[in-house]
């Protein structure tokens, strides 16, 4: 990990590069690139770091995203509190439902978060008072700082924001995996029972990974509310959920590099790709199996081997 | 007689979702694999039986005989290609790769069939039966029927027939069975093609009953699972009580509380189920 430490500086400044060109599409995509990898790295905490299959994640990005922006429209919070406000009550649903689900195991595990999502989706869809149903919310307001002439809507001002923030969150990711708690993390997911016999309490460190996750997708939600402006149900989908697991089994899931790589190829992937309609989706799923079946460790994977192949 | 209306709609609907729920849960009881495709089969069932229709010109029957035997020989490939190499990984493995052959024939059947909407027009979808102030279409009454005949067949077929024996065998101790002088790797193809002509055969007959969409195999396997859960994931007899459990619960939530819901009703039932007996509400508890 010490020469991404000492690749993180210029890594960021070639990821700065690109405002040079000023070019606004490229930009808007690099956003969107930068959002999805804050994404992708919170389900990458469950997936990869506790090894367990969620389907309900697409939810709480949701929920961040419809909190942030009913708080700020209908109760008049200021933009910068309303998002951490998403983050929390993201987090609160996690833990509420991360206490009752993570003490079923296997695929019944997989089979329940998939019916909360998808009953978080339904209420949204038809809390019509409150979320206006399918229409979704728009013209939500974004961050901005007058003053200095700073308009965080424009891809161009939310570019270097989103860039720091999914920084702060690499860096955050990092910490964990190598806390006391990443570390139990691991040895749960290799050995559930190995490591309730060292001391490692199963269910409460499943608890704290699971809310760490929910808090951090409720947070990139609210995120992606205020820059693109327009939310609807659909992001709590299985659609959105199926994009940010392709995402994080492609790029490597349990690594930290593996999930921005993964949101870097989707966000490029799929616009190249926009004129093929339908047939985009079969490319990805396709790349989703083979990753599945002959590359488990996703893309980094490629990376790793590299080395360890050239040692005697 | 709005009660009985219902009910009546409710146990229609329900038989339905017994018939996806059987394959399904014969896929987890031998192999292990939750299959998030199941529905896609389905989806391709009722599509094959659309085509054979209209392009082919086959009346329904033959058309819906003709798809059952073409989703049983995808069957066998897709357990060939996607589920076999993955047979010794652990489950969340093969439920990523179930979910990528998911999206993959959803995907692909959406390029290839169109996004608009098909209707499946059968003989018996504008004939309706009376008794007297009830009223179901004959779609319905023919979906309860074979249903309740292919339970009966597929459960004789599990308990007295030889490949239905190996099938018990194989769920029980892969291992074992393998010993005993049991092709187990025929088994599991044997059981993906029956698995998946099941789908098929559900989604020629339950199709006619709504509109037909490329995503339609989402509500199915999402119906599946709830039904695979309540009654327990392996059993065959779990799955019809859930089945039509589901089905009137859901046709009397509609019609007493909100139509809205109806979806979320499902849901709610798995989450208690899974919460208060996770084995199913009809399995002794401590079984797996």
């Amino acid at each position: 990990m010490n020469r991404w430490q000492q690749a993180a500086l210029p890594l960021g400044l070639l990821c700065l590069a690109p405002l040079a060109l000023g070019n606004d599409y490229v930009l808007h995509m690099l956003c969107l690139w930068a959002l999805y990898s804050l994404l992708a790295l919170s389900l990458n905490i469950v997936v990869g770091f506790l090894g367990e299959l969620t389907f309900g994640h697409a939810a709480f990005f949701g929920v961040g995203a419809y909190t942030s922006a009913l708080l700020v429209m209908q109760a008049g919070w200021p933009l910068w509190l309303a998002p951490l406000a998403g983050a929390v009550l993201a987090g609160a649903l996690g833990w509420v439902i991360g206490h009752v689900s993570l003490r079923i195991i296997g695929p019944q595990f997989a089979i329940l978060t998939l019916g909360f999502g998808a009953i978080t989706l339904t209420i949204t869809n038809y809390w019509v008072d409150v979320t206006r149903g399918p229409m979704g919310l728009s013209q939500i307001p974004a961050f901005a700082v007058p003053a200095l002439g700073w308009d965080f809507s424009r891809a161009a001002h939310m570019y270097p924001l989103a860039l720091l923030l999914l920084g702060l969150v690499l860096y955050g990711c990092h910490a964990l995996q190598h806390s006391r708690s990443g570390r139990a993390f691991v040895a749960l997911r290799e050995n559930p029972a190995l490591a309730a016999s060292i001391g490692i309490d199963v269910f409460r460190t499943k608890l704290l990974g699971f809310v760490a996750a929910t808090a951090l997708a409720g947070f990139s939600g609210a995120l992606y509310a205020h820059y693109l402006r327009v939310i609807t149900p659909e992001l709590m989908s299985l659609s959105y959920m199926s994009a940010m697991l392709i995402m994080v089994v492609i790029g490597g899931k349990g690594s930290l590099i593996g999930p921005v790589l993964g949101a870097l190829l989707y966000t490029f992937m799929l616009e190249a790709l926009r004129s093929t309609g339908s047939w985009r989706m079969v490319v990805f799923a396709a790349l989703l199996i083979a990753c599945v079946v002959f590359l488990p460790g996703g893309l980094v994977s490629l990376w790793r081997r590299r080395p360890a192949q050239g040692k005697p | 007689m709005l009660f009985l209306q219902q009910l009546i709609n409710g146990l229609a609907n329900g038989m339905g979702y017994v018939l996806i729920a059987v394959g399904l849960t014969l896929v987890f009881g031998v192999l292990r694999i939750v299959n998030f495709a199941h529905g896609e089969f389905y989806m391709l069932g009722a599509y094959a039986t659309y085509y054979a229709m209209s392009l082919l010109g086959l009346g329904y029957i033959p058309a819906l005989l003709c798809a059952t035997l073409l989703m049983a020989v995808l069957g066998v490939l897709a357990n060939r290609f996607f589920f076999a190499p993955l047979q010794k990984e652990h489950e969340f493995t093969i439920l990523l790769s179930s979910l990528g052959l998911a999206l993959l024939l959803a995907h692909a059947a959406e390029a290839v069939f169109g996004a608009d909407p098909k209707y499946l027009d059968t003989p018996f979808s504008d004939a309706t039966f009376e008794w007297g102030d009830i009223t179901v279409t004959q779609q319905r009454l023919l979906v309860i029927g074979v249903a309740v005949c292919l339970i009966v067949l597929v459960y004789a077929f599990i308990r007295f027939t030889r490949m239905g024996q190996m099938m018990q065998a194989t769920a029980q101790h892969p291992e074992g069975a393998a010993l005993t002088g049991i092709d187990t790797r025929f088994v599991h193809s044997y059981t993906f093609a029956l698995a998946c002509a099941l789908a098929a055969l559900s989604g020629a007959l339950v199709g006619p009953t709504t509109m037909l969409f490329p995503t339609v195999g989402d509500w199915a396997v999402l119906k599946g699972f709830i039904v695979v859960v309540m009654g327990g994931l392996g059993s065959i007899s779990g799955a019809l009580l859930g089945g039509l459990i589901l089905g009137v619960a859901e046709a009397l939530g509609g019609s007493y509380i909100s139509m809205g819901f109806k979806d979320a009703i499902g849901y709610a039932i798995i989450i208690a189920v899974l919460l208060w007996r996770p084995h199913g509400l009809f399995q002794p508890g401590a079984q797996r």
